[in-house]
Parts: structure tokens; C-alpha cells; sequence
């Protein structure tokens, strides 16, 4: 058994706290590239514990601007075989729709994919939803937000899919699509020889023209939705009354203000 | 007019209907101006979930009744949902933001070719168009989102951010359909569908709530903290620091990427209240802090602030509510 996984990751700012320019409303970027999206991380995790297992090849997937290659890179240092970018003015613009339909064409065209792996969701646009379009494109089960993955990669695996206040125990055969919680495990760290051997691989950039894809389904194009603006949320301070005196007495007052908001 | 129709998705789990689920059709009323409001619900055919939803007083309630829907996995409920979607041609569909929701919804888009906006904090109809207000960047910005040219509309809600209201006046017309084209998922089945244990009441729908922060992680004040929900009737939530302690987890975490709750009464000891915890935190009615930081942000979020050490403070409280 070798098996072939595939790891979509994305690129994600380093730092959520991103400024509005007060007259052009635009989003300030700040100049700094970005870091690989935390639970990718766990995603590559686990790709290469099953590589482990049952021996085979991972290899990375992400759609992006040429920058991402460091991100790509770094996924490569912690151990994983190859990586492509999917990068193409024609991609950008593109909202997950979109996205999923490019990395969904990647995968066919990549052939005989055992497995795709992919973050819970992205930290920069937390939507989740890439990855049950891709399963949709490729007309593969997805098993969504898995916190643990056992079993035989030929006979069925199973997963542990944790819900808001419940436990679902899901069985599947291969190929299928996962999505990976940061509870699955703890990512490795690159290694010195990974690290040095990243840098000797190649990475393939596919754009348009080497998928078979539909020119209408790509990029701002092929996109349903439209964002018409941004804004910083005012966070409105609550009017906040300071409670005094020692431990006893605070909690006396505020017992009378529980009391009157018949809490008690 | 057949495509004037807003739809909700009724998520449940072991029979019970999630209530993000009240929260939707509530808040679809709100928004809907003539649009009619139509709640879509898989049953297996023992169960009368319709019943409950009525008291929410949507128009209608689609109703799919058969037993393969017992453990029905998220690509065939999406398959159904999308047959549906062909011949009724809705305007919008709303899911909650749960996990459930957040798999459903995408797959169902993506055979729709449609779009969708997923963990969206306010909705509201422009005439026909949907306008999605959905937060990016770990809640630091927010973005109005709409989907010009492809129906239906379709978003997700973050749970708790409606209040749901009971309405029996409305007449409800319940509509069974039973002629769907149930197309088996092949390679994958839910074997088994657990509450988790410690956490059958999920801090997500708790009236009170005591928040645990770095500022009162050690074992005294985990400790005291536990008697104080056992003496109020509150659930303990915790920032994410806290997730690593042997007694927490995930889902007890408060915050962006834990829980929003919505509790009458919040706790807060020892919480900073960085911006990814205190999104979780905007509906919560009476919000209490303690903190030693005279300048921890936490205290812009609270009705009531006290600047010191959240163990002497819970010492205090258990001894004057004896
Ligand atoms: C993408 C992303 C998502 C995140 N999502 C979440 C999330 O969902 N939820 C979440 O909580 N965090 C989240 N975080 C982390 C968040 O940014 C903060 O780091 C975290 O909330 C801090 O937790 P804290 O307030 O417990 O700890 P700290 O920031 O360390 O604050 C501890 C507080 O305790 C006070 N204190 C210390 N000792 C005492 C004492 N003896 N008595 C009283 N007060 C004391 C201190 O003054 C301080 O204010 C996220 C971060 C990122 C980057
Ligand atoms: N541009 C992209 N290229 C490759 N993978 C992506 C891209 N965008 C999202 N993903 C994957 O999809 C997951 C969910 O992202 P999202 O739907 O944006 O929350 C991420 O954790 C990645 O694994």
C-alpha cells in the first residue's frame, strides 16, 4: 500500500490586526509576507503520519500569488515530497467557489489521489468551506473538523468528527477528502536535513493553461460573491461600574446588583 | 411567487432541533418582508420534530420523512437539499455556523454553482438581494458580502447571535414530500452519534457562565471556581490558553474560535479579554470582571469591574452567598 495525499495549504497574513485606511477604506496590508495558516500545519501533520504508515508520497497544493512558493517551502521542511503552485493573474479575485473548483482540476489532474487533506478552516477568511467544495468536485465523502484518524488505509479508515457538544465516530473508504481540527496532533518541526533538502526541490507552477479548466469558473469570474466593503467594527465599551473596597464588599454590591437583575 | 422563498435548514442532533435553528427562522421573519419563510427538515419517520418547530411560526415546514435519514451523512442531506433547491427555487438558505452547517452548507453550493457566506453576524434583505455582514481577520474587520447574479443566496449563522421568539399565531403549513431521489453516499457512514459526556449542556446555550482566564488557571482557583458554578448553576468556559489545562478542552473554549455564548450572567476572572475572546462574549447580558490589571481591556466589555485577585474574590463569594 502507497499511498498518494495531497495537502491543500494556504498563505495567511501574520498578524490578524489589520488596519482600515480612514479614507480610502481599504485594507492596509502590512509589507510582510505571511506564515503558513495554522491548521494546515496539522494538516501536513497528519499526511505524514500516514506516510509513515503506509509509505507513499505527499505532496502540497495551494493556490496563490508567486509568495506563497515560502510557504510551500516550509511545508516541505517538515518532510513532506512536493509541492505546486497554482498561481495565474486568471486565478486571482477568486472567492472559495472558485478556489475549490481550481484545486478540485489540480487534483484530477494530478491523478490516482488517495487523500486530500485540509485545514479546519483559514484563520484570515474562516470560512471552512474549501474543502467540502473540493470532495463536491471530485465527487469524493468528506469528513469535516477531525479531531482523530485511525484504521487501514486499504480496508477504511475511521474518524472522530467533534460537533459543537457531540461526537461522531464516521467510517470511509479511500479517496476521500479531511478536514484536520489542531486537536489531531502536534505538528512536527522542520528538521536541519528537511529544511536543506526543501530548498534543493522544485516547485511546479501550474497556472490556466496547465489544468483543463472552465474560464468562466475561475478567478474574480468565476466568483458568486461580491464583497461591497469592509470597515473595523466600533466595539462600543460597555459603561462599566468599578466595584470597591475589599474582596467582601465588591462581591456585597455586586450580590445587590444580581439581586435587582433577579440572578439570585 | 416560487422564488420568493427563504429557506432554513433545521440542524439536529439526536433528536433535537439545534437551536440556532429558532434563531434563523426568528430572525428570517424579521428580514423577510413578503418572502415566506420555509424550514426544510430530515426526519426519520418515527419523529415529529415539525411539532417543535412550529412554535417558531415559520410559513411553512418542508418536510422529507424516511429512514435513511436516521444517519444521514452531510454530501446526501446536501444532494436532497440541492433536488429541493432545483424545483422550488428558493431566494436564500440559511444554515447555522455549526459544524454540521459549515459542511452542508459549501457542498450544497457547490452543486448549485452558487455562492455562500459562511459565520455571518447580521443579515438583511436590499429588496431581493441578500446583504451578509461576516467578519474576516479573526473578527477584526467586518465585510458586507452579497451574491449579485447566482441564486439562491446562501449563508451561514454564527449560533447565538439571534434570539429566537416563540410565535403561535402564525399559521404553519406543513408539507410532506416523499418523492425525493435518495442518492446513497457511497464509502462512508456515521456509525455512531455521541453526546459528549462532560459536556451534554454545552456552554454555548448556558444562562450563567464562569470564564477562566490565565489569571485564574491554578488549581485553588479551578477549584473554588467549581464550587461557585455548582452554588449559581453556571457552566465553566475558558479563554484558549486554558484549553491545554487537563480538565479543559476546545469546547469549553470561549471566543472566535471557540464558542460565542450568550449567557444572562458572565464571570469573567482573569480574562484579559483579547479580541478573539471577547467576540465571543458581545451577547451576554450581565458581564462581571475581575481582573489585578487596572488596564486589561476585559473591563471595557463589563457591567461590573473589580480590579484584583480572582481567588480572594471567589473566596469571597462563596462565603457571602452561604
Ligand atoms: C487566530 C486566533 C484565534 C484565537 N481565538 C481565541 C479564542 O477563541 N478564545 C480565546 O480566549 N483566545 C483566542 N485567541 C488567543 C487570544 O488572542 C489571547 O491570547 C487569549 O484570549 C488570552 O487569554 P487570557 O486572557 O486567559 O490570558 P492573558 O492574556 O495572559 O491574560 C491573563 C489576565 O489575567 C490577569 N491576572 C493574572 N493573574 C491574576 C490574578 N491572580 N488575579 C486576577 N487577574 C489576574 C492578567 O492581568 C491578565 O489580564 C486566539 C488567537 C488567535 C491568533
Ligand atoms: N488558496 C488556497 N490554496 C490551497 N488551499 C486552500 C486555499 N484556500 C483555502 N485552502 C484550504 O482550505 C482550508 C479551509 O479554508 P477556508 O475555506 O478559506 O476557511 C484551508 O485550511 C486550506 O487547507
Amino acid at each position: 500500500m502507497s499511498l498518494k495525499i495531497v495537502v491543500c495549504i494556504k498563505q495567511v497574513p501574520v498578524s490578524n490586526n489589520l488596519k482600515i485606511d480612514p479614507i480610502t477604506k481599504n485594507l492596509i496590508r502590512s509589507g510582510e509576507s505571511g506564515v503558513m495558516n495554522p491548521y494546515d500545519k496539522n494538516a501536513i501533520e497528519a499526511a505524514l503520519r500516514l506516510k509513515d504508515e503506509w509509505g507513499g508520497e505527499v505532496i502540497l497544493l495551494s493556490m496563490g500569488p508567486a509568495d506563497f512558493e515560502m510557504t510551500l517551502r516550509q511545508g516541505m521542511a517538515m518532510g513532506c515530497d512536493d509541492a505546486i503552485l497554482l498561481s495565474s493573474r486568471k486565478f486571482g479575485g477568486a472567492d472559495t467557489l472558485a478556489t475549490g473548483y481550481v484545486l478540485a482540476q489540480a487534483i484530477k489532474k494530478l491523478g490516482k489521489v488517495d487523500l486530500v487533506l485540509l485545514g479546519r478552516q483559514s484563520v484570515d477568511a474562516d470560512t471552512s468551506q474549501v474543502g467540502p467544495i473540493v470532495s463536491e468536485f471530485l465527487g469524493w465523502p468528506q469528513i469535516t473538523f477531525v479531531s482523530e484518524l485511525t484504521g487501514h488505509a486499504k480496508k477504511g479508515m475511521t474518524a472522530t468528527r467533534l460537533l459543537e457538544n457531540m461526537q461522531q465516530k464516521i467510517e470511509f473508504q479511500l479517496p476521500a477528502v479531511v478536514t484536520v481540527r489542531s486537536e489531531m496532533n502536534e505538528p512536527r518541526y522542520p528538521t536541519p536535513r528537511n529544511i536543506q533538502q526543501s530548498y534543493k526541490k522544485n516547485i511546479r507552477i501550474w497556472d490556466e493553461n496547465s489544468l483543463s479548466v472552465d474560464p468562466n469558473r475561475i478567478g474574480l469570474k468565476g466568483s458568486p460573491t461580491v464583497v461591497r466593503s469592509v470597515w473595523a467594527p466600533i466595539k462600543e465599551a460597555k459603561h462599566t461600574i468599578y466595584l470597591k473596597g475589599t474582596p467582601d464588599e465588591a462581591v456585597r454590591e455586586l450580590l445587590i446588583q444580581m439581586r435587582a437583575s433577579n440572578l439570585l | 411567487m416560487t422564488d420568493q422563498e427563504i429557506w432554513v435548514y433545521a440542524e439536529k442532533h439526536v433528536g433535537m432541533i439545534q437551536p440556532v435553528t429558532y434563531q434563523l427562522i426568528t430572525k428570517a421573519k424579521e428580514i423577510a418582508n413578503d418572502k415566506k419563510v420555509v424550514v426544510i427538515l430530515f426526519e426519520a419517520t418515527d419523529k415529529n420534530l415539525e411539532e417543535k418547530i412550529k412554535e417558531f411560526g415559520p410559513n411553512e415546514i418542508v418536510v422529507v420523512k424516511d429512514d435513511r435519514l436516521k444517519d444521514a451523512t452531510d454530501s446526501e442531506i446536501a444532494s436532497l437539499m440541492a433536488e429541493l433547491a432545483d424545483r422550488r427555487k428558493p431566494n436564500s438558505i440559511l444554515f447555522g455556523a455549526t459544524v454540521v452547517g459549515r459542511s452542508i452548507a459549501p457542498r450544497l453550493q457547490a452543486k448549485l454553482n452558487t455562492g455562500l457566506t459562511s459565520d455571518c453576524l447580521n443579515l438583511a434583505f436590499d429588496d431581493d438581494l441578500l446583504i451578509q455582514t461576516k467578519p474576516s481577520y479573526g473578527d477584526n474587520i467586518m465585510c458586507e458580502i452579497v451574491c449579485p447574479k447566482h441564486r439562491p443566496q446562501m449563508a451561514s449563522v454564527r449560533p447565538n447571535t439571534f434570539e429566537a421568539k416563540k410565535d403561535l399565531n402564525q399559521s404553519v403549513i406543513v408539507t410532506k414530500i416523499n418523492d425525493l431521489f435518495f442518492k446513497k453516499a457511497e464509502r462512508i457512514k456515521i456509525i455512531e452519534e455521541t453526546p459528549l459526556l462532560s459536556k451534554s449542556d454545552s456552554i454555548a446555550n448556558a444562562d450563567r457562565v464562569i470564564a477562566l482566564g490565565r489569571g485564574a488557571a491554578d488549581e485553588k482557583a479551578v477549584r473554588l471556581a467549581e464550587e461557585l458554578a455548582r452554588k449559581l448553576g453556571a457552566k465553566i468556559g475558558v479563554t484558549r490558553p486554558l484549553t491545554d489545562h487537563p480538565k479543559f478542552s476546545g469546547d469549553d473554549q470561549i471566543g472566535q474560535s471557540g464558542n460565542t455564548i450568550a449567557p444572562k450572567l458572565l464571570v469573567n476572572l482573569g480574562v484579559h479579554g483579547a479580541v478573539q475572546y471577547t467576540t465571543g462574549i458581545g451577547s451576554a447580558e450581565l458581564v462581571v470582571s475581575i481582573d489585578k490589571d487596572p488596564e486589561a481591556p476585559i473591563f471595557n466589555y463589563s457591567n461590573y469591574s473589580y480590579v484584583g485577585d480572582s481567588v480572594s474574590f471567589l473566596e469571597s463569594f462563596l462565603k457571602v452567598i452561604q
